[in-house]
This record gives structure tokens, sequence and C-alpha cells, in this order.
């Protein structure tokens, strides 16, 4: 699991473009939306493409994402449990 | 002038009707044009649209065009509507040269660029079509079906264009620029449209409900109108019979967020209420409200609260018709303004189709066709970005309580504040006056300050270089005027955001249509610029895009100088912006559209605040003026007329600065025009240091204005060094010359 997050926080960096920060920055646990990160619903589909490209995980729904886009941890175990690839 | 603004004439395309008539038909039989998608080739079957129903072939056949000419479906389903317009108005080919052609379109002739995108790329195949990717283009091609247009631009404000192409006319008409302007607008659907609004995934698989609890996005679709605006004099002389009245307009900035609108509709309701004011009508008069209405969750939610803030309890009858016609984007704001016409004229509610259960604190739709005589009533048209216009249409022959019964506009004084530039020279500076830097290679990027002391590394995260640009020097601009905000935001782009259009096409064109970015989709929309200046400085004030060639800037600045000129507003902020990357420049040079002989292209972002204050000004802006496809007899005609107008002699010119700029043949047009035009004044040139870019007439007006600061013309802006001298500066003649037909004129005094 450790592994897991540690990629997806290089994933979502990447994803995100958020110049100048590290895969240590991020607190898995810390919200990424509001008071965290300060990520808004554009990058909530900015990480659904993600998960479908790294994960094979396609959400219909983009409220879904509300729930899993929690914090890394709540993501992680989410792809950990759904993961096609 | 004096008098209501008619609308002599409207034509109209959508998913329910070629005309008008058949359009009628639908809304009084509650007949959608929403179904299966049938003409554009795409893998997205899943998405109900409402297309035009008839494919290319059968519209130019339709309009007598041959087959081997260029054109775009925006274009010709804007034909189609233009020629009913302007029949119904009864405009014959021998009035078009006196009329002005005002359209609005998001992606202008993106069916062809994301046809022929890798041809572009790779080889020659095609790239007659390379030119049509401009959405003013489109309008050139729209309008010049028809005649020789006396001016045409181009609004890119996403799906509020229309309906602020609506706007600049009536302003127009207001200033006595012009006695007719026909406007609206066109936009088809192309796959980069539905696979970018998939990409936000605000598209539903069904039919749209909107302000239905269960609305799940909206249903793309197309189409074309346009409305003939007219003075009321105008109409009188020529015995024609209005078909409604256009009484009021309001534009306002969301500023909230680049695709989400606002929790309380601020810019909504800001739009609404300026319209009511304008028009002086009561609220409590107006009998329908056509709602922008698109189906997404969040767009009929903020909407529902902008009316509900405006008219509290008692809310007028409300509809959306997007059930009917799908989402029109850039086309709806005068497709809808057509259906509150015919609804009018023929006194009926459009049904809100698909509606069954009213949302949380939403209001409640008219959801059935209801017969009712109808006096006053509001168009909406929103946009991405927060780009909010409400057009207040009224009866023909109704009470006239129409602010155009007011006095002709004084003419007010206007200061140049400042003016800020980041190009292929020094960035923020005038370093370029002591310091040039020389290029010897044809196309060169922006020289970059830190961005970091204007944008935040989380807010830019989603940000093209074109847009950090656009931010620093904004703020730059707007902290060297003194002022502490502006009145309006006034953009003009050539080609908007094109390193992330390019990303997208990219995609799309090699990786398919899944999985795209909604990033690169949205930041494509040309009004992303002037939207997020907005969003960056609070600014809730006027917010218009201009994309029309290499006349982008100078329609911002025009339009900048005519809402002052009403008193509408006390200052601007006007920009410029483009960017390219190396394959758009090769694309580019490739069509034709620009590095041509020894041009040298660069990327620029100018913005200039314009201001009835001096306290800190540059210089003053004495007149503007643009003048289209002129014969030299009509352009010695009216250049002399603009100077009788602003009071000056054509020989109190110093300098004339040209955009002389490696072209050969637009250079000696150049030449030859200023001698014949303004006899001995001496020539300048200035995109030598800055570089040939669509918006780089803003440059003209930036190095213009520091030359009159500075009291001092350095010596490497002299087009013939026998004319370097000491002599005092007190007047510089701004020209541009774009596709040698359009011009502006900008004189700027000390």
């Amino acid at each position: 699991m450790d592994e897991l997050i540690y990629t997806l926080k290089q994933q979502i960096i990447e994803a995100l473009n958020l110049e100048d920060m590290k895969p240590e920055d991020i607190d898995e646990n810390a919200s990424l939306f509001g008071e965290g990160l300060g990520l808004d619903s554009i990058d909530a589909l900015e990480l659904i493409v993600m998960m479908e490209k790294n994960y094979g995980i396609k959400l219909q729904d983009p409220t879904q994402g509300k729930e899993i886009f929690r914090s890394v941890a709540v993501m992680a175990d989410f792809i950990a449990k759904n993961r096609k690839k | 002038m004096t008098g209501p603004i008619l609308i002599t004439g409207c034509g109209v395309i959508s998913a329910i009707g070629n005309n008008k008539a058949e359009t009628l038909d639908a809304l009084l039989h509650n007949r959608s044009g929403v179904g299966e998608l049938a003409y554009l080739k795409t893998e997205h079957k899943e998405f109900p649209v409402g297309e035009v129903k008839m494919n290319d072939e059968e519209m130019r056949k339709l309009l007598n065009i041959s087959d081997d000419a260029i054109t775009t479906r925006t274009a010709l389903m804007g034909m189609i509507a233009l020629d009913e317009a302007l029949k119904e108005a009864e405009i014959t080919s021998e009035m078009i040269p006196n009329i002005g052609f005002i359209s609005g379109t998001t992606v202008g002739g993106m069916d062809m660029s994301e046809q022929f995108y890798l041809d572009y790329v790779n080889n020659d195949k095609h790239k007659e079509y390379i030119a049509v990717h401009d959405c003013g283009n489109c309008s050139e091609m729209t309008a010049e079906h028809f005649g020789k247009f006396a001016f045409i631009t181009t609004l890119s404000t996403a799906c509020s264009s229309a309906a602020n192409a609506i706007i600049l006319g009536a302003n127009m008409l207001r200033c006595g620029e012009a006695d007719i302007v026909v406007v609206g607008g066109s936009e088809c659907i192309t796959k980069f449209h539905l696979n970018g609004f998939n990409s936000l995934m605000i598209l539903d698989t069904k039919p749209c409900r909107p302000f239905d609890a269960t609305r799940a996005g909206l249903n793309l679709g197309e189409g074309a109108a346009y409305l003939v605006l007219e003075t009321e004099e105008s109409a009188k002389r020529r015995g024609v019979k209005a078909q409604a009245i256009l009484s009021g307009y309001g534009n306002a900035c969301d500023a909230f967020h680049q695709t989400a609108s606002s929790p309380d509709g601020e810019g909504a309701f800001r739009a609404m209420k300026e319209a009511l004011e304008l028009a002086g009508i009561q609220k409590e008069a107006i009998d329908y409200i056509n709602a922008h209405g698109t189906g997404t969750p969040n767009n009929d939610l903020s909407e529902s609260q902008a009316v509900k803030r405006l008219f509290g309890e008692e809310v007028p009858p409300m509809s959306s018709t997007k059930p009917f016609t799908g989402h029109t984007t850039s086309a709806s704001g005068s497709i809808e303004a057509v259906f509150c016409i015919l609804a009018l004229q023929h006194g009926f509610l459009p049904a809100n189709l698909n509606w069954s259960q009213p949302m949380d604190d939403g209001i409640v739709p008219v959801h059935q066709i209801v017969k009712k005589e109808l006096k006053h009533v509001l168009c909406n048209a929103f946009g991405f970005g927060g780009n909010d216009s409400s057009m207040l249409i009224s009866r023909a022959g109704s009470d006239r309580h129409c602010w155009l019964d007011q006095q002709s506009p004084e003419q007010r004084p206007i200061y140049v504040l400042s003016a800020k530039q980041i190009s292929v020279q020094q960035p923020l500076s005038e370093d370029w006056m002591t310091q040039p830097i020389e290029y010897q290679e044809p196309f060169n990027r922006s020289i970059d300050p830190s961005f970091k002391d204007y944008v935040s590394p989380i807010e830019a995260r989603r940000m093209g270089k074109i847009l950090k640009r656009a931010i620093a020097t904004s703020k730059e601009a707007i902290s060297a005027s003194g002022l502490s905000s502006v009145d309006a935001i006034i953009t003009g782009t050539g080609y908007g955001c094109i390193e992330n259009t390019e990303i997208f096409l990219d995609a799309l064109s090699k990786e398919g249509e899944q999985m795209l970015s909604p990033t690169y989709f949205m930041q494509s929309t040309h009004n992303t610029i002037s939207s997020l200046v907005a969003i960056q400085t609070k600014n809730h004030g006027y917010n218009v895009t201009y994309a029309h060639k290499g006349i982008s800037f100078d329609s911002a600045l025009q339009d900048a100088v005519l809402q002052m000129r009403l008193g509408k507003i006390d200052s601007a902020l006007v920009g410029g912006h483009d960017e390219l990357t190396p394959t758009f420049y090769n694309i580019l040079k490739k069509g034709g559209v620009m590095g041509r002989d020894d041009e040298m292209c660069g990327e620029a972002a100018v913005s200039v605040v314009l201001g009835s204050r001096p306290e800190r000004k540059l210089c003053k802006l004495l007149g503007f003026t643009m003048l289209h496809q002129q014969s030299n007899a009509s352009l010695k005609q009216n250049v002399s007329t603009f100077f009788t107008k602003i009071n000056k002699k054509i020989s109190e010119i110093d300098y004339v600065l040209t955009g002389i700029s490696g072209n050969h043949e637009s250079d000696m047009a150049y030449i030859e025009e200023c001698r014949e035009l303004f006899g001995d004044a001496k020539l300048l040139k200035y995109k030598h240091l800055f570089g040939e870019s669509f918006t780089s007439s803003g440059m003209g007006i930036y190095v213009a204005a520091q030359c009159l600061k500075a009291g001092m013309i350095p010596t490497h802006l002299f087009v013939n060094p026998s004319d370097i001298s000491n002599d005092k500066i007190t007047r510089i003649l701004v020209l541009n010359n774009s596709d040698l037909k359009d011009y502006s004129l900008t004189l700027l005094e000390k």
C-alpha cells in the first residue's frame, strides 16, 4: 500500500501539474479538496482521467469522485480494490 | 441618435428548423430536434445531440455554393440564417457596404482543423483550410457570401458569444457608428466540442432536463441566428417595420471559476439587472424569461438563485428551450433571441420540455406551452469563464421607455493610463528603447519574467504561458494606472491558448476520443484569458473577448472607446494576447497566414489601461477608428472624415507608427498608403523588434504611448534613417493594416 500511495502522489502531481511539489509534500490523510491542497472540480475530472489511464478504472458519475478523492489514502484504497491494470 | 433600437429582421437555423417558419411550428408543437447523432463522425453515439438536419453538401446546394469552395459548417449555417435575416429586413446587396456584421463563435473552423490536423502538421494536403481555423475567417466567409460589409468583427465568449455580438451592435448604433448592423452567431457541433464537454462530464446520455431534479447535464446542439438591428430613423426612411425592439442588455462577469457558475449567480444577476436598468423597465413588467438553462446541475441552480435574487417571490414565467435544440453554444444567444421574438409576435411561452420534478432551491419552469400576450422578455446567455449576458426584448409597438430616447453621447476625453508588455523583448520593461534585442530567427518565443509574484503555484497549475503573461501584464498595468480596479476587461486574441488547443487536437487526432484532459479543452476557449484576468482581479464588470485575425486587439480597443463614449464605463483594461508554438508557427506559415518573406513572428502580451481621469497618464487618445475593405478613394475619404470628427488636421501628425514587418506585400502597402494619406509624416515601425502576432497591433499602442511619455523616439524605430531627428513629439498615429483590408487608426497625443 505504501508503494501505491507514493506512486499515486507522483501521478497526482503530474496529472494536475503541481509545479514545485514533491510526493513528500502531500499528506496522504489530508483532504485533497477545500482546506487541504485546495483542488477543485476540474482537478477531480483530471484525477478521473488519470485513474482510467493508469488503473483502468472508469467513473461514470463525477459526484462519485467526492468520496473517492477525499484523501490520497482513500484513493489508494479504492484503486487497490477496483484496479483493472 | 434617438428612438429605440429596432430588430427589423432575423433568421435562424437549428435542430428544430432551417428557418423561422419551421422553428415557430416546432416551438408551437413541442417538437424537439434533439436525437441520435446522425451527421457528425464520432464514436460517441451515446449522447443525444441537436443537429441541424442537413449535411454540408446539402447546405452548399441550398446556398448555391460550388463543391470545391472552401467553407466550414459554422459558416454554412451562418449563411443560411443571415440570408433569411437580410431578406426579412429587405436589405439589398447595394446596401451591404453600409452595414456592419458582428458574429460570435467559439471555435471557428474547428470542424476542418480536427479533420485535417495531422495533415497540417505532416504534409501539404488540405493546407488551403489552415486559415479557416480563425474565428474571424468564419465570420468573413459568412458575410462575404452576400457582399462587402462596412465592417466585420468576431466575439468569442464561449456560450454567450452571440449575445455579446448583439450588445456590441447595439452600442455601435447608440454611438452613431452605423444605422444598421447585423449581429448574432453560429457554431457547429465538432468532435472537439463534443469530446471537450464530455471530458468535463457535463453531457447527459438522455434528453436534457433543465431545472428538473434529475437533470444530469446538457445535450450539445448547433445552429446560427442573426438579427438586423436598425435605428428607428433608418427603418422609417426605408419603410421597413420592426419585428421587435431591443430595449436593454447587460453583460457582467461572474469572476468565480473557469467552467462553473457561482452558487449565488452573481454574474447572471448583474447582467439581468443591468438589462432592466438600461431599458428603464420595472422587473414586474417582465412577462417571460428565456433561461440559459443548460440542464447541468450547476448552471440551473446558479441561474435559479440569480433570478430569485432579482425577482424575489414573483419570478416571471421562465423556460429553457435547450430541450428543443440542445445547447447551441456560441449561437444560443441569438437563436434564443429569435425564439423570444417569435414568442412576442405570436403570444406564447415556449415549453421547458422534459421537465417533471422540481429541483431543490430551483425555479419551476413553464413546462407546457402557454398562450399569452407578451410585452417584455429577458433572454439569458451565459458562457464559460462567467461571461454572462442578458437581453431585454420587447414587442414591436410597445410603449417606448427605451434609453435610446436619451441624447447622443458626448465626446469624453480618453487617456492611456498605463501599458505593459511581455514579448520577445525584456518583459515588463521599456529596455527595448535603449537596448533592443535583435533576432535572426524567423520565429521567437517570449522572454518570461518569474510569474511567482503574480500567481501562486497552485493557481498556476492549469495555466499555459499565455494566461500567466496576461495576468502579469494586467496586474502590472492596473497597478501602474493608479486605479484600484477597472470598469471593464476587454481582450483581443487571435488564436487564444493555442498551446493547449494543440495538445487537445493532437490527443484527439492520435489517441482518439477517450480519456481527454478537461484542462486542455477549457483553456482552448478564447475567452479563458479575459475571464481568468477577471477571476484574478475579482472584477465583475463588462467582460468580452474578440477573436478576429489581425484586428482582434483593435476590436477590443474599439469596444472600450465606444463604451467610454457612452458613459457606461470610466476605465477599461484592454488586452492583446497571443502565444505561438513551433507546431502552429509551421502550420500558419504553411497556410500563408503568417511568417511570410522576412517577417519575424513572435508572441505578444499587451495590457493597456484606458481611463477618463488623466492623473497618471502616458498619453491622450484623441481618436480611434476601424475601416474595412476600402477602395483607395474611400480610404482617403474615410481617413479625412476621421480627422474632421476629432477636430485635427492630418498635417498635425508627427509620426505614423506602422506595422511594417518584413512581409513585402504588406510593407509596400503601408509605405504607399502612408505617402498617399499622410504626406510627409515620418514613418516608424515596431514589429522588427516585437515580431508579428495576431494582436501585435496592441504592441503598437504600447510603443507609441511609451514614446510619447518618454518624449523621444528611439532611432531604431525609424523606417527611413534619414528621418531621424530630435524634433519634438506631440502626436503619433498608430496605423494597423491586417490582411490588406482591415485598417485601424489610433491617434495618440502627448
